[in-house]
């Protein structure tokens, strides 16, 4: 049983290893950081207490928002999914990204206090 | 004339409908109005017209006028013989008075004659004429009637043409008077309603008071019924007079208004079973030549009649009827009462509320003390009135205390129910009072019970000895009574003492509400946060370390212009996120934002373009 999920896990990390082009795996590490930090500030919480709310709020609100937004590029730059994204090209998706998140750290530092 | 009205005393007539068919004068000149007048015109005078006023005021009212010789002298002394308005005011004067007689010479006729014109004024031409007709001198009626009539159509007013009618009841009853008579129909139709019951002249109540003087006189004067009909009678509901109009109202051949007033309160009872009525006209003077019938009477409550077709009995002027004869209860009964005898009589159809009273007795009054929780074996007391009774009750909140008595009449011993019938009772030691109202049952005899816990609030729970009083009052009673009937010791059980809201506090200002702010949480310890800082800043680490092993690597940034400028503007877009924070507001962030923003992707378009171009050539 064990062994048999052991062996998923590690074809699906070679499948990943192989297939993924690079540009995605730099994505997937940022998406990796972004989630390790809104964990530990959730943890924070947890373990300490909500003071300052609004801080905690805008740090993980931050993270979740740039959690959704990367995987928004992600999903458009992925050649995969180029049938569903024809008019979108990959330069246009990042310069979407970065206006996105230009947006959300606005309100981010509004609601920081 | 100037200012008859005031100088002869103003008599306020009124004829108010009373119900549809029947009408009533409302008010009317009482033996003492009548006198205040003749105290008032008794004055002594000062010159010609106000000797004119006086006497003839005085000698309309039947009153004396002293001394007719030092009048005579006066009107001699002061009669300017040229003047019509003088030569007017003496021969009226000397009319009125016996004995006396004003010299006229040749002259003074001719200028009496020539003022009888169209061309002089209404006021000059009854002067004249009524100078002229007092000094027995002959007069052409039938050029003055012609000369009226000009003068009507020129002075179409009120004060004109009452003058007319007063001039031409001075004249010839062979003259054609019929054209002037018209114009009382005229003017009956210019009167102004008030408020739906009085009716007058605008130009006031001399004019109106003059206008039916004159009206009637000069009605009377040519032996026609004045064409104010009784439907004229019925919205000539209130005329106002001067002594000369109740004089014409009292001694005319056609209508004589009727007074019925009842003599002393229109009250009988008992002790006064006769009703007195007195039937006199305006001028208070009895009617005794007319008969007087009771048509119906019928008690108000009930609508039962009584009474119907009884005449009344006149004795020494007074017209008498023994009401208490026909038995009445107690009570108002509506008398309609008819005044016959006199085709003239005007408003011979009264209506009168009667009272009859009697007198209340308290029979049977018991009181008693009865237990809530067995009603048997209590012992009443029995007190009559007015006494006393001899020993307090005493009444606990397990207890009842009851009263029950019956109103007897103490003529007819019938049972009688009063309007009010109370039961007071008062704290002999606070003053406090509370006041019950006692019921009857259907057989009338009151019942009134007071169940000490029940009423305990309206009693404030106060206990203590109450003197208990029965108070009996009606209109129709002629012996009220206030009875106090005994003492009573209520017995209230002690509430835990209310919370009395202290009054005095509530107007003390509150104290000052200061605002306070969150209480800042306890901070965690510094190594704490330091440590979970580090641990969220880790993932950073492990991101360049993750992006250095997949070969990240920044080997096609190239030098362009529009590459550096947008990095550039992007690393200032994030310091402006930062000095938001610290120092700037929105608006301001917003407008730097547009700046720094708009380079950015200016720039940024460039550099992103060039890439595609790029990516499609390779």
């Amino acid at each position: 049983m064990s062994n048999s999920v052991l062996s998923v896990i590690s074809r699906f990390l070679e499948e990943y290893s192989t297939t993924t082009s690079t540009k995605l795996k730099v994505v997937d590490a940022y998406l990796l950081y972004i989630l390790l930090t809104g964990a530990l500030q959730f943890l924070y919480c947890l373990l300490v207490g909500t003071f300052p709310f609004n801080s905690f709020l805008s740090g993980f609100i931050s993270c979740v928002g740039s959690f959704i937004l990367a995987v928004c590029l992600r999903i458009q730059i992925n050649p995969q999914n180029k049938g569903d994204f024809l008019s979108i090209s990959p330069e246009r998706a990042f310069a979407d990204f970065l206006f996105a998140n230009t947006v959300l750290h606005l309100v981010v530092m509004n609601f920081i206090g | 004339i100037a200012t008859p009205g005031l100088l002869l005393g103003l008599l306020v007539l009124s004829l108010a409908p009373a119900g549809a068919q029947a009408l009533t004068p409302s008010h009317y000149l009482s033996l003492s109005d009548v006198s205040r007048l003749q105290n008032l015109l008794s004055q002594p005078f000062t010159d010609l017209q106000s000797a004119y006023y006086s006497v003839v005021g005085l000698s309309k009212l039947g009153g004396i006028v002293p001394d007719h010789q030092e009048v005579c002298q006066f009107l001699k002394s002061q009669l300017d013989p040229s003047s019509v308005d003088s030569l007017f005011f003496a021969a009226e004067t000397s009319q009125a008075i016996s004995g006396c007689e004003i010299p006229v010479s040749n002259e003074t006729r001719d200028i009496l004659l020539a003022a009888v014109s169209e061309d002089s004024s209404m006021t000059q031409i009854h002067r004249a004429v009524g100078a002229l007709s007092s000094l027995g001198l002959p007069l052409a009626s039938q050029e003055v009637v012609g000369a009226l009539a000009a003068r009507i159509n020129k002075e179409d007013n009120v004060m004109a043409i009452i003058l007319a009618l007063q001039t031409a009841s001075r004249l010839s009853q062979q003259a054609e008077l019929g054209r002037i008579l018209e114009e009382i129909e005229d003017l009956t139709a210019r009167l102004d309603d008030l408020g739906g019951i009085y009716l007058q002249f605008e130009e006031g109540l001399e004019a109106t008071a003059l206008f039916v003087a004159a009206a009637y006189a000069l009605s009377d004067h040519v032996d026609v019924e004045p064409p104010l009909k009784e439907k004229s009678w019925d919205s000539l509901a209130e005329a106002f007079s001067v002594a000369s109009a109740a004089a014409a109202l009292s001694n005319n051949r056609f209508h004589v208004p009727v007074i019925v007033s009842a003599q002393g309160p229109a009250t009988v009872s008992h002790n006064q079973p006769t009703l007195q009525l007195l039937v006199t006209d305006v001028m208070s003077q009895p009617l005794t030549s007319a008969s007087v019938l009771v048509e119906s009477a019928f008690a108000v409550a009930t609508k039962s009649a009584i009474l119907s077709q009884t005449p009344f009995t006149l004795n020494d002027g007074v017209f008498e009827l023994n009401f208490m004869s026909s038995q009445p209860a107690s009570g108002y009964y509506q008398f309609t009462v008819a005044v016959t005898g006199d085709s003239r009589l005007v408003a011979s159809h009264v209506e009168l509320k009667v009272k009859v009273s009697t007198e209340v007795s308290v029979s049977n009054m018991d009181l008693s003390v009865v237990d809530k929780d067995q009603s048997i074996g209590t012992k009443t007391t029995r007190v009559d009135y007015p006494s006393k009774a001899k020993s307090p009750f005493t009444a606990d909140s397990h207890q009842n205390f009851a009263m029950s008595f019956q109103l007897v009449d103490v003529n007819t011993g019938q049972e009688l129910t009063p309007h009010q019938t109370f039961v007071r009772l008062h704290n002999q030691k606070t003053g406090q009072e509370v006041v019950f109202v006692a019921e009857p049952d259907s057989k009338n005899l009151y019942k009134f019970e007071l169940d000490a816990a029940e009423r305990k609030s309206e009693f404030d729970s106060m206990s203590g000895t109450y003197s208990l009083y029965l108070i009996v009052g009606d209109a129709t009673l002629e012996n009220p009574i206030l009875w106090n009937v005994a003492d009573v010791v209520l017995k209230f059980v002690e509430e835990e003492a209310p919370a009395a809201v202290q009054p005095k506090t509530l107007y003390v200002p509150k104290p000052e509400i200061q605002h306070l702010f969150r209480e800042p949480e306890k901070k965690p310890p510094t190594v704490v946060s330091n440590t979970f800082t580090a641990l969220v800043l880790s993932p950073f680490l492990l991101l360049l370390i993750l992006w250095f092993k997949l070969g990240a690597n920044i080997s096609s940034f190239s030098f362009s212009p529009s590459t550096i400028l947008f990095h550039v503007g992007h690393a200032a877009m994030l310091g402006l996120m930062y000095v938001y924070w610290t120092h700037l507001n929105m608006f301001q962030t917003l407008k730097y934002l547009a700046i720094i923003g708009g380079v950015t992707f200016l720039a940024g378009n460039r550099m992103l373009a060039q890439k595609a171009v790029k990516r499609y050539v390779s």
